[in-house]
C-alpha cells in the first residue's frame, strides 16, 4: 500500500531527523574536550574495561548526553503545545511563568534552605512549576471560562513577579548565587542519571497526554467556538495541555535549569516540514528539540576548550540567527 | 524649589543625621586617644600614611584580619570572615576575633558610625579597589588608613601590616620560621623537586556541577615560587588556570602528570567540595593514584605566614611518603 504524498513526505522526513538524532548522540560521545574515535565510544558502551577513557564515557558523556536527549525532547513538545495553546507563534515554555515557578522554588531552596546539590532541589523545581501553573490557570480563568490571552498575560506578570523576588534573594545572598549559577545558566553537564529516572515517568504521562490531546487541539487552532461544534471539549483539553507542559517544563527545568529558545524555535521547524497538525508536529518537536540541543552542547565543548559554555547560553546563540534566518527566507509559520 | 512641611521636616531631620554622624566620625581622629604621640610613616598600597608609633587600636577590614590576627595582633575591630576560614584558625586566634567588635559584614558593607566609635589608631584594609574608592574618604576621616589591593604578594601584605600595627616581632619569628621549612624541604626533596612534573587540582563550593579545577593559585604558589615545584600556571597576562571550570571527563588528562596534588582538610579527607572528584572512576583510574602519587596536601590560606607553615608541614609530609618514580 502506498501512503498518500504529503504522508510519505512526513514519514521521510521523520526518518531523515530521526537519523541525524542517532549521528548526534553517537558525535556527543566521541567529541568533546577531547576527541575519542567511535571503536573507543563502541567498546566503552558494550565491551567496558577499566581504560580511562571507557570511564570518561560511561560516567560523563553517555548520562550527558540523555540528559540532552530527554531535556530537549520535553523542552520541544513543551514549547510545541504551548504555542498551540496560545495560538501565539511567540509563546515558549517560560511565558506561562513556569520556568519562574521553578527558578524561584530552587532559589528559596538554595538561599533560604541550604540546598546545595541539584537533587536536592530538583523536587522543589518541579514543585514550583506546578504551584505557578496552577496560580496562572487560576488568574487565567475567566467568567465564561479560561482564556489563553489572559492566560499569558497572568503567566508573564506571576513571572516578572518571581523573577523580581528571585534577583533580590540573590542579591542577598551571593553564596546561593554561586552555588546555582551553573543551574541558572542551563547546563547539562554533572547531572548523573539519577536527576532523570525520577522525572522519566512525569515525562512519560506528558507525553501520553500531549499525544492525547493534540486532535482537540488541531480543531482549537480554528477558534474556540468552532472547536465546540466539532464536539470538543475546550477547557479539558486546555488544563490537559497545561499540566502536559507543566510536567514537562518543570522536569525538564529540574533537571538542567532554564534553557530558552529550544520551546520557541523547534515547534516553527517542525510545523515549516509537517504543517499544521499537531500530531506531527508534537513528533518532529520530539525529534528536532533533541537535535538541537546536543549540537548545542557540542558546540559549547569545543568553541571554549579547556572550558565550557553552557548549553542554555549556546542555544540562545545558535538559535536566535537562525530562527531569524528562517523567519525571513520561510515568513513565520502561522498558527 | 518649593517644599511641602513634610519634606521640610524629613529633610531638616536628615541634615541632623548627617552632622550627628560627621561628627562622629571626626570624633575617631580628632579626639584620638593618643594623639600627640609620635607618628611613623609607614608605606601600603595607598602610598605613604603617617600612623601613631605604637597603635593600640586597630580595626581591620577584608583580608587584613586574619593575617593581622595571624602575626599576634589584636583588633577592636573587624569585618566579618567565613564560617569554613574561622574554623581553620587556632582557638586563641579564634578567641581575638570574636572579642573584636564587628563593623560590617565586607569592605563594602561597614558601619561608619560604628567603626567611628571604636576611635581606632589605624585601619586596615584589604578589599577590591573600586569597593575601598567608595569608603575611602570616610575611613580617612575617621583614622589613618592603609590600604592594599588585592593583586598584593601575601608577603608584601604581611610585611605592610606588621609594620603598620607594629607586630614586627610577630612577624619575625614567623618569617625565621618559614624560611627554615622551605631550606629543610629543598634539601631533602632536592631530586623529587628537580625531576617531577606536579600539576594542583582543586574544586570550590561555587564550582559548576561536575566540573574541577588545575589551580593554580593560593597555596600552590609557595610549591611553586618559593620550593621551585614544577605544576602548571598560567601564562603571564592570562587568566589563572585556576578560574577555568574543567568538565570531569577530562580528569582523564591528568594521567599526564607524575604527581597530583589535592585539596585536604585537617584531617586528611579530601575537601568537601573536592571530595566527588576522588569519587569518580577516572579519578581512580589515574597512573598517579593507583601509585600512591595523589598527595592530599591541608591549605588553612596562603595570606599570612601560620598557615603556610601548616601547608609546609603537609607538604614535608606528603612528600615523604612519595613513592619512586616507576
Amino acid at each position: 500500500m502506498r501512503l498518500p504524498g504529503p504522508r510519505r513526505r512526513r514519514l521521510a522526513c521523520l526518518v531523515v531527523a530521526l537519523v541525524v538524532l542517532l549521528a548526534l548522540l553517537m558525535a556527543s560521545m566521541m567529541i568533546g574536550s577531547t576527541a575519542i574515535a567511535p571503536s573507543v565510544v563502541w567498546d566503552a558502551l558494550f565491551h567496558p574495561t577499566a581504560d580511562i577513557d571507557h570511564f570518561a564515557i560511561r560516567d560523563y558523556r553517555m548520562p550527558r548526553t540523555i540528559v540532552g536527549l530527554v531535556v530537549g525532547m520535553a523542552l520541544g513538545v513543551a514549547g510545541a503545545l504551548i504555542q498551540a495553546l496560545t495560538r501565539n507563534p511567540l509563546a515558549d515554555p517560560g511565558i506561562l511563568g513556569v520556568q519562574a515557578g521553578a527558578s524561584f522554588a530552587v532559589t528559596v531552596a538554595v538561599g533560604v534552605l541550604g540546598v546545595r546539590d541539584i537533587s536536592g532541589y530538583l523536587w522543589f523545581a518541579l514543585a514550583g512549576a506546578l504551584i505557578v501553573t496552577l496560580m496562572v490557570l487560576t488568574l487565567g480563568s475567566t467568567r465564561r471560562g479560561s482564556s489563553p490571552v489572559v492566560m499569558v498575560l497572568a503567566g508573564v506578570c506571576v513571572g516578572a513577579v518571581l523573577g523580581g523576588v528571585r534577583e533580590v534573594l540573590q542579591a542577598t545572598n551571593p553564596d546561593a548565587f554561586d552555588a546555582m549559577r551553573s543551574w541558572n545558566a542551563g547546563s547539562i553537564v554533572g547531572r548523573s542519571l539519577d536527576l532523570v529516572w525520577p522525572i522519566l515517568p512525569f515525562f512519560a504521562v506528558a507525553l501520553v497526554l500531549a499525544f492525547a490531546v493534540s486532535g482537540p487541539l488541531n480543531a482549537m487552532a480554528l477558534g474556540d467556538d468552532l472547536a465546540v461544534t466539532q464536539g470538543v471539549r475546550v477547557t479539558r483539553t486546555r488544563v490537559l495541555a497545561i499540566i502536559a507542559l507543566t510536567l514537562f517544563v518543570g522536569g525538564a527545568t529540574a533537571i538542567a535549569g532554564p534553557i530558552g529558545f529550544v520551546g520557541l524555535m523547534v515547534p516553527h521547524v517542525a510545523r515549516w516540514i509537517a504543517g499544521q497538525h499537531q500530531r506531527w508536529i508534537f513528533a518532529y518537536s520530539l525529534l528536532l528539540a533533541p537535535i538541537l540541543l546536543l549540537a548545542s552542547d557540542i558546540l559549547g565543548r569545543i568553541v571554549m576548550r579547556p572550558s565550557e559554555i553552557p548549553v542554555g547560553i549556546v542555544t540562545a546563540f545558535v538559535g536566535a540567527p537562525v530562527l531569524i534566518a528562517m523567519v525571513l527566507r520561510k515568513k513565520a509559520s502561522g498558527l | 524649589m518649593t517644599m511641602t512641611p513634610l519634606r521640610r521636616r524629613g529633610a531638616a531631620l536628615a541634615a541632623l543625621l548627617s552632622a550627628a554622624l560627621v561628627l562622629s566620625a571626626c570624633g575617631g581622629s580628632g579626639d584620638d586617644p593618643n594623639p600627640a604621640g609620635p607618628m611613623r610613616t609607614v608605606k601600603a598600597g595607598n602610598g605613604s600614611v603617617d600612623v601613631p608609633a605604637d597603635p593600640q587600636r586597630v580595626v581591620t577590614i577584608g583580608n587584613t584580619t586574619l593575617p593581622f590576627i595571624d602575626m599576634g595582633g589584636a583588633p577592636v575591630g573587624v569585618t566579618e570572615v567565613t564560617a569554613s576560614e574561622l574554623a581553620l584558625i587556632p582557638e586563641k586566634q579564634k578567641a581575638t576575633f570574636k572579642a573584636a567588635t564587628n563593623v560590617g559584614s565586607s569592605g563594602d558593607q561597614v558601619d561608619m558610625e560604628k567603626l567611628a566609635g571604636l576611635k581606632p589608631d589605624v585601619i586596615l584594609a584589604q578589599l577590591p579597589d573600586s569597593e575601598f574608592a567608595q569608603i575611602e574618604k570616610q575611613l580617612k576621616s575617621i583614622a589613618p588608613t592603609l590600604f592594599w589591593g588585592l593583586d598584593t604578594e601575601w608577603k608584601t601584605l604581611a610585611g605592610g601590616l606588621a609594620e603598620a600595627a607594629n607586630v614586627t616581632a610577630g612577624l619575625s619569628a614567623q618569617k625565621a620560621e618559614f624560611d627554615k621549612k622551605i631550606t629543610k624541604i629543598k634539601e631533602t626533596y632536592r631530586k623529587v623537586i628537580d625531576e617531577t612534573s606536579f600539576v594542583n587540582v582543586d574544586r570550590w563550593e561555587s564550582s559548576d556541577p561536575g566540573t574541577f579545577s588545575i589551580a593554580d593559585f593560593g597555596c600552590v604558589e609557595i610549591a611553586q615560587d618559593d620550593i621551585g615545584m614544577n605544576f602548571p600556571k598560567a601564562a603571564d597576562g592570562q587568566d589563572p588556570l585556576g578560574w577555568k571550570f574543567l568538565p570531569f571527563e577530562q580528569i582523564a588528562g591528568l594521567s599526564k602528570y607524575d604527581v597530583i596534588t589535592y585539596p585536604v582538610d585537617a584531617e586528611g579527607k579530601p575537601k568537601q567540595a573536592f571530595a566527588p572528584v576522588v569519587e569518580t572512576n577516572t579519578w581512580k583510574a589515574l597512573p598517579a593514584v593507583n601509585s600512591g602519587r595523589a598527595l592530599g596536601l591541608f591549605c588553612a590560606g596562603n595570606n599570612s605566614y601560620g598557615p603556610v607553615l601548616q601547608y609546609l608541614d603537609s607538604l614535608d609530609r606528603a612528600l615523604a611518603t612519595l613513592p619512586a618514580k616507576k
